[in-house]
């Protein structure tokens, strides 16, 4: 009897890479070993000093986190009437737009100027800032006599970032509890955005290697969440060329900790509303641990401006209500501590110190077109498509615009020359 | 068995007729063998609903959790934030633990968390479900016999109308927005008193009924040349065949008059403010209305929204509202968790609890309108200051007539909310067996509340 | 059980047959000329079995008649397996009242769907004369739609039962589709629609003996080959009556087993063989198994059945090496599980278990491990059951009731091993447990997930194993086992005909099974074929009669005299 053999691509099983060869072949000679991970957890490397709680006072922010605020007072003293500051408190009246904001504190400068977009237009009325001298980080500039001493006792941590703002409710709370950093973190691990971290050498011994390159990579993977609701470890991810965020940094390891043998300048993407995280003078301090996680600091100078613009295009009123600060202030507290000034700045300090804390789970990382494990760490941004044009003024669905948000709709609209109180 | 076949020769004598008319004479007809064949017995029909409410209930990654309770099964204990379900608790199942999973795509705030409950995925855009909502099958299976499928309502008080119902993914119901406009679809123009003396039978049901005949007129060739095994399956078939033919003609007579039915007398107009106790006070006047349809049988399925997902409700008085307090306080150190938020977490939970007893006030049968019941009520959020899609509360209501084995805590971390929406659907009676997409795709209803 | 012969018989009217074969051929053709004929055979005619179609089966019927854009949302009542198979299940199944109302709705949604105004043009055999009545239109679509749903003619009375149900419903609405709804909707709650009712009609060769009619014929091997219902050229081949004879049964079984339609047909098989119906229910304890989701447990089930229709179907390939092959496909919550990388932009890629990897075969991937597993830990017994009722068709009978079970669920000591060995000393454990044991603990490097491990409460795993005298160590030992074992052949063999037959093959069947097991084992273990093979011997259509017929048919034909 004569057997027809069925067509293959009839049938509907996938046959088209045979990738068995790749998994067991040896790895390129490129690299003698390498490591790869996912960052799991994200966010600013801020010391909490306080024992319990996540605004307590401690030896970091000895009155605690920064206050809220009396809004009417705030409103009175920036020459709204009295009755006029309440109605515009009060959520029974339509001045509360459908998102929430109060929009008309944008106009409380000089003249009912927008504070968000003109913040000298208002004096700094002060965000306490941290007075501790503890903090999380890297010895950026290479000196021990200048910075914080790190909760090991490393000297010379630079953080001045964390200096300004880490009394700030947003960024202040134990580790993955405050709510900045829960915030952005659940929408990364939801499936915003993915990075990657790779580690390769030529040594014997990946734990002690004079001579590593670690990778940072975006992934257009998404992170799985397994049975228990965490990242799933183990799953792999294609690196994704991207023309901004990527960073590569000559290391070594010691002792299974990897360091920054030169500075480098990385963009990476910024676990909050700034998105960017460009670091000038970068370096990394990754430790290897035993379950295969990988735990550390990456560390620059940023420059401070676009962190404020961030919190404005959040929508300025919405930002100050619930995180209990002056916009102003931030703006003030980051120009104070801003503590470099790169080649061509004029000698402004435009860049402020910096260190993201990152975990990250083991990993497969595999090139862009899936065909074999990601053994070189290299740029891949010659690959990357151009990015589109930066649309600022949306955030979501809603139109933002100098900070507030602006619908069509709405009967209210504030502005310098709004009428406050209803006829 | 006769009966049925002298139905049918009746049907041809009428459409071998030239000039047949389908009017009320045929209807008559009909009546008139039914009305002496199922006399009595009439069963209480299951109804079902979706209640939701806005920013979820207090839980904390620190631990302190102001609504899950520690027992898990029969016989848990009231949490503070479920105060309100005090009265009702045994008629009441939690759910704890479950998760909307959206498989990578972006957390929507205020949306991902119960688009992923209704339609069983996570959507791609704010404003939009990928697909109906699930009431819309429940109302398919069960409210095609009264005069309205379905009734939307919304006591948030908003300053647009808020529904989650939709059948397309985009258009979303148009709810009534006050117990005036409630008062007046359900008891104004064209209320059908059930108790009245004008009954009219529905002829939607007639048809359904020759849809049955045509199966039945082929058993005695069926049942012809069987063996005792093949004939005892065919029998238990054609058993089935004849329950639903029962239900069928018990639909087509005038019903028992139904005491719960009671016209209530016009609401005055409430007061336009959305703060919680205008909106809790809503909540219960527009839940004795819809009670009372319900008992009237003008419909059978509800959606109830008492805030929405970004809710607008405040404590009077306090310049801050709900929405904007989740996000802004911080978490108590001693406390472990966020006072001022559960305080108002545990006042819209009043909501659900009064709109509950309205429901369970009404006696229908051998219990209250609340045991004929299966009412989902659900939120947005676990935790509302990150917008977490994980452990959303979710509770299922009423005795769904007996097939729900209510006063149960369920707790499952991990599991799909969907889970819980199938299970809100079977328990409805609705013929789904399968929900969701993707992580969400789910055939495993929770089958320890199922009885 | 013996054959009751039957003292009277009629001579069979081939004509009518010949009749139905010119109509299906074009199927838009009125029926009622040949549909009498059909009544008068009726009455010749036994009914030997009844089955309720299959989720799958009844899914696939309907995307087949009325497309796939056609949505299908029901809850189908539970299947049930009986002597290993859902398939043998299906023949003890009825359908309760709310199953009834679940397909009473189902068919309602079906119908508006496939009369609806987007789809009706595609599916009407004819334009309506008018808007609300055209008795010859409804009529037509009646028996051409009613003929594929119940996989035969329909009979004068069923087609006129329905046309009146579409005038009345047309009438009242005015609406001639509204109508015609109603009758589509009787039509899928008909009882010939969902079960699938096998007639026997006297065999005009052998005087007083029985034979399987010529259309449930065609549903046998369509149900069987392709998990769906007859196409029209099986139909044809049943009305014309060349099913009847060898060529023109050899000539549909070789058009069936080429159609790319088999692995629809293979996967069902498979699925309802290797009981993987269990992996929609499947729970796993997140603490120890974090990675498990939904999505791990379909692609696990997805896995088995891709291995098995690529090496038994698309490379036809020998049965036995499904034990032993290291290829198969993952996807990238699989690779997690396997800890290795997915390297492929693809949702699907084929993979090799490399040489060190300790797995190889069916039995080793990540399906088989955790549904026939603990929701905390591994089971080497459930392991080893299922190995012996799956793959050599050996039942293991429920444990004692007087079992101390404390010890051997305490799973924070040692190894699985020694707490098995409890069950050793319990000479009422023994008997059962020295035979299912061995093969599971030869499966204990990987655990309750399918994850390999080494280690056990900090112990080194042993994966030796003793059965019976044949010793084996680990995974791949016990695939050389399996496949060297001719008990497996030999009961895949006894699977394809209960599945086909949806009967538990009994003693007389033995020797039978016996021969057709050498057959496939001389052909070179070819799956592929298999169905072809078993197809086409006359025991596959054997007629037994059911208990308590003798009477019916004795009633039948006195009811006959009395006319």
């Amino acid at each position: 009897m004569s057997q027809t053999r069925l067509n293959k691509q009839r049938i509907s099983v996938m046959r088209s890479v045979f990738c068995a060869i790749a998994i067991t072949a040896p790895a390129s000679a490129l690299a003698d070993w390498t490591k790869s991970w996912v960052i799991e957890w994200n966010e600013p490397a801020h010391y909490y000093g306080a024992e319990t709680g996540v605004i307590d006072p401690g030896t970091d922010c000895p009155q605690g986190t920064n206050p809220e605020l009396d809004w009417v007072e705030v409103l009175v003293k920036a020459g709204y009437t009295r009755e006029e500051a309440e109605w515009l408190r009060n959520p029974a009246n339509p001045t509360r737009s459908p998102v929430h904001g109060q929009q008309q504190m944008a106009f409380r400068g000089e003249g009912r100027a927008n504070v968000y977009i003109n913040p000298e237009s208002y004096p700094d009325t002060g965000l306490a800032g941290v007075t501790g001298s503890i903090a999380e980080g890297i010895n950026l500039d290479g000196n021990t006599d200048t910075g914080f001493v790190s909760p090991d006792g490393e000297a010379g941590i630079d953080n001045t970032f964390y200096k300004a703002l880490g009394c700030w409710k947003t960024y202040r709370g134990p580790e993955r509890l405050s709510s900045g950093a829960l915030q952005f973190n659940d929408i990364m691990r939801n499936g915003s955005w993915t990075m990657l971290i790779v580690a390769s050498g030529k040594g014997e011994d990946p734990m002690n290697d004079e001579n590593v390159m670690v990778g940072f990579y975006m992934s257009q993977d998404n992170m799985v969440k397994g049975g228990d609701g965490n990242v799933a470890a183990d799953y792999t991810f294609r690196i994704e060329p991207h023309k901004k965020y990527e960073g590569i940094f000559p290391a070594q390891t010691i002792n299974g900790t990897i360091v920054s043998t030169e500075s480098v300048t990385a963009t990476l993407r910024d676990p909050g509303y700034t998105r960017d995280l460009e670091l000038l003078d970068a370096q990394v301090k990754l430790t290897m641990n035993k379950d295969g996680s990988l735990r550390g600091y990456v560390g620059g100078y940023r420059p401070w401006r676009p962190v404020y613009d961030g919190w404005v295009y959040a929508r300025g009123p919405v930002i100050e209500s619930l995180t209990w600060v002056e916009l102003p202030s931030v703006y003030y507290a980051l120009k104070r501590e801003a503590d470099y000034s790169p080649e061509g700045s004029g000698g402004e300090r435009t860049h402020i110190s910096y260190a993201l804390r990152v975990d990250a789970l083991p990993a497969y990382v595999v090139t862009p077109d899936a065909s074999a494990l990601a053994t070189e760490v290299r740029s891949y941004k010659d690959e990357a498509p151009e990015l589109p044009a930066m649309a600022r003024g949306s955030l979501g669905t809603i139109r933002v615009v100098d900070g507030i948000v602006i619908d069509p709709r709405s009967e209210y609209q504030p502005g310098p020359d709004a009428v406050i109180l209803p006829e | 068995m006769s009966s049925r076949f002298n139905r049918r020769s009746l049907l041809r004598g009428m459409i071998g007729g030239a000039t047949v008319s389908m009017g009320i004479p045929l209807l008559d007809l009909f009546l008139n063998e039914n009305g002496t064949a199922f006399a009595d017995g009439a069963p209480i029909p299951t109804r079902f609903g979706t209640y939701f409410w806005g920013l979820g209930l207090t839980d904390t990654p620190t631990g302190g959790t102001r609504w899950v309770p520690e027992t898990v099964g029969p016989g848990y204990e009231i949490t503070p934030e479920l105060q309100a379900l005090a009265a009702v608790k045994d008629k009441v199942s939690v759910f704890s633990g479950f998760r909307a999973i959206p498989d990578g795509r972006p957390n929507l705030v205020h949306w991902s968390g119960h688009a992923s409950i209704l339609s069983g995925v996570a959507p791609s855009s704010t404003g939009r479900f990928e697909g109906a909502s699930f009431d819309t099958r429940v109302a398919d299976a069960l409210g095609g016999t009264t005069r309205f499928k379905v009734l939307d309502i919304d006591a948030s008080v908003s300053r647009r109308p808020i529904s989650y119902s939709t059948r397309s993914g985009s258009t979303f119901a148009s709810p009534d927005v006050t117990p005036l406009d409630l008062y007046q679809r359900l008891f104004g123009e064209g209320f059908q008193d059930p108790n009245s003396d004008d009954w009219q039978p529905n002829p939607d049901i007639m048809l359904r009924q020759s849809v049955l005949s045509a199966v039945t007129d082929q058993r005695k060739a069926l049942m012809d040349s069987v063996g005792h095994e093949d004939q005892i399956k065919l029998e238990q078939y054609f058993t089935s065949v004849r329950d639903m033919e029962n239900q069928l003609a018990i639909q087509l007579q005038k019903p028992e008059p139904r005491e719960a039915c009671v016209i209530p007398t016009p609401p005055n107009e409430i007061e336009r403010a959305a703060s919680v106790d205008v909106v809790n006070a809503n909540t219960k006047v527009m839940a004795r209305l819809l009670a009372m349809g319900l008992a009237c049988n003008q419909t059978r399925v509800f959606n109830f929204v008492h805030t929405g997902g970004t809710s607008e409700t405040y404590i009077a008085g306090n310049s801050k509202i709900y929405h904007q307090i989740t996000h802004d306080e911080p978490t108590d150190a001693q406390l472990g968790f966020q006072p001022e938020t559960s305080k108002l977490a545990g006042l819209v939970m009043e909501g659900l609890g009064a709109f509950l007893n309205e429901i369970d006030g009404v006696k229908e049968g051998d219990g209250t309108l609340l045991d004929n019941c299966l009412i989902c009520a659900f939120s947005d959020t676990g935790y509302a200051k990150i917008h977490s899609i994980e452990n959303i509360p979710m509770f299922l209501a009423g005795g769904a007539g007996g097939r729900h084995k209510a006063g149960q805590h369920i707790h499952a971390p991990g599991e799909s909310v969907t889970r819980v929406s199938l299970t809100a659907m079977q328990l409805a009676g609705a013929p789904v067996g399968e929900f969701g997409d993707g992580s969400m795709r789910t055939s495993r209803p929770v089958s320890e509340v199922m009885a | 059980m013996t054959h009751h012969p039957l003292r009277k018989l009629q001579a069979l009217s081939a004509l009518s047959s010949a009749v139905w074969g010119l109509c299906a051929a074009s199927l838009l053709i009125p029926l009622s000329g040949f549909a009498q004929d059909s009544a008068v055979d009726q009455d010749d005619s036994i009914t030997v079995a009844v089955r309720r179609l299959t989720e799958s089966q009844y899914k696939n019927t309907i995307r087949d008649l009325f497309g796939d854009g056609i949505e299908i949302n029901a809850r189908f009542e539970p299947e049930q397996r009986e002597n290993g198979l859902l398939a043998i299940g299906s023949a003890t199944l009825s359908l309760t009242s709310s199953g009834f109302e679940q397909y009473f709705v189902l068919a309602s949604s079906i119908s508006d769907q496939v009369l609806g105004e987007e789809r009706r043009a595609s599916i009407m055999p004819c334009e309506p004369r008018s808007n609300v009545s055209d008795s010859a239109c409804a009529t037509e679509f009646i028996s051409h739609i009613g003929s594929q749903l119940f996989r035969r003619p329909l009979s004068d009375a069923e087609i006129a039962a329905r046309v009146q149900t579409a005038e009345l419903g047309a009438s009242q609405a005015e609406d001639f589709y509204a109508g015609l709804k109603l009758a589509l909707t009787s039509l899928l709650v008909a009882p010939e629609f969902l079960f699938r009712i096998e007639q026997a009609e006297p065999d005009p060769e052998v005087a007083g003996r029985y034979r399987l009619d010529a259309y449930s014929k065609a549903s046998r091997l369509s149900f069987m080959f392709w998990d769906t219902t007859p196409d029209a050229e099986l139909l044809a081949a049943a009305g014309d009556g060349s099913l009847h004879g060898n060529a023109g049964l050899s000539a549909q079984l070789e058009r069936l087993s080429r159609s790319p339609r088999m692995e629809a047909g293979a996967r069902a098989f498979f699925e309802d063989m290797m009981q993987l119906d269990g992996f929609g229910n499947m729970v796993k304890d997140p603490a120890i198994y974090p990675k498990f989701n939904q999505l791990v447990a379909d692609s696990a089930k997805e896995q088995m059945l891709k291995t098995v229709i690529d090496q038994l179907i698309v490379d036809q390939g020998d049965y036995r090496d499904l034990f032993t092959s290291n290829e198969t496909f993952i996807n990238r919550p699989l690779a997690s599980v396997y800890q290795v990388p997915y390297i492929s932009g693809e949702e699907w890629a084929e993979y090799e278990f490399p040489e060190d990897s300790d797995r190889a075969g069916i039995l080793t991937q990540v399906g088989f491990l955790s549904l026939w597993a603990h929701p905390g830990t591994s089971s080497p017994t459930r392991r080893g059951i299922k190995i012996h009722e799956i793959f050599m068709c050996e039942p293991t009978p429920d444990p004692p009731a007087d079992v101390d079970f404390s010890q051997v669920t305490d799973s924070e000591a040692g190894t699985v091993r020694g707490r098995l060995l409890d069950h050793m000393e319990n000479t009422g454990c023994t008997v059962c447990h020295q035979r299912s044991d061995p093969p599971g603990l030869a499966l204990e490097h990987f655990d309750g997930l399918g994850q390999l491990r080494k280690m056990e409460n900090g112990q080194l795993i042993d994966v030796s194993a003793d059965l019976f005298g044949k010793t084996f160590v680990g995974a791949k030992g016990l695939a050389e086992y399996l496949h060297d074992d001719p008990r497996a052949p030999s009961c895949l063999v006894r699977n394809v005909y209960a599945y086909g037959v949806a009967k538990a093959p009994g003693y007389q069947e033995r020797e039978y099974l016996q021969q057709q097991a050498q057959v496939f084992a001389d052909t070179g273990y070819r799956f592929a074929s298999l169905f072809k093979q078993i197809a086409m011997t006359p025991e596959f259509f054997a007629v037994q009669l059911p208990e308590g017929l003798e009477s019916a048919v004795a009633s039948s034909d006195s009811a006959a005299q009395q006319d």
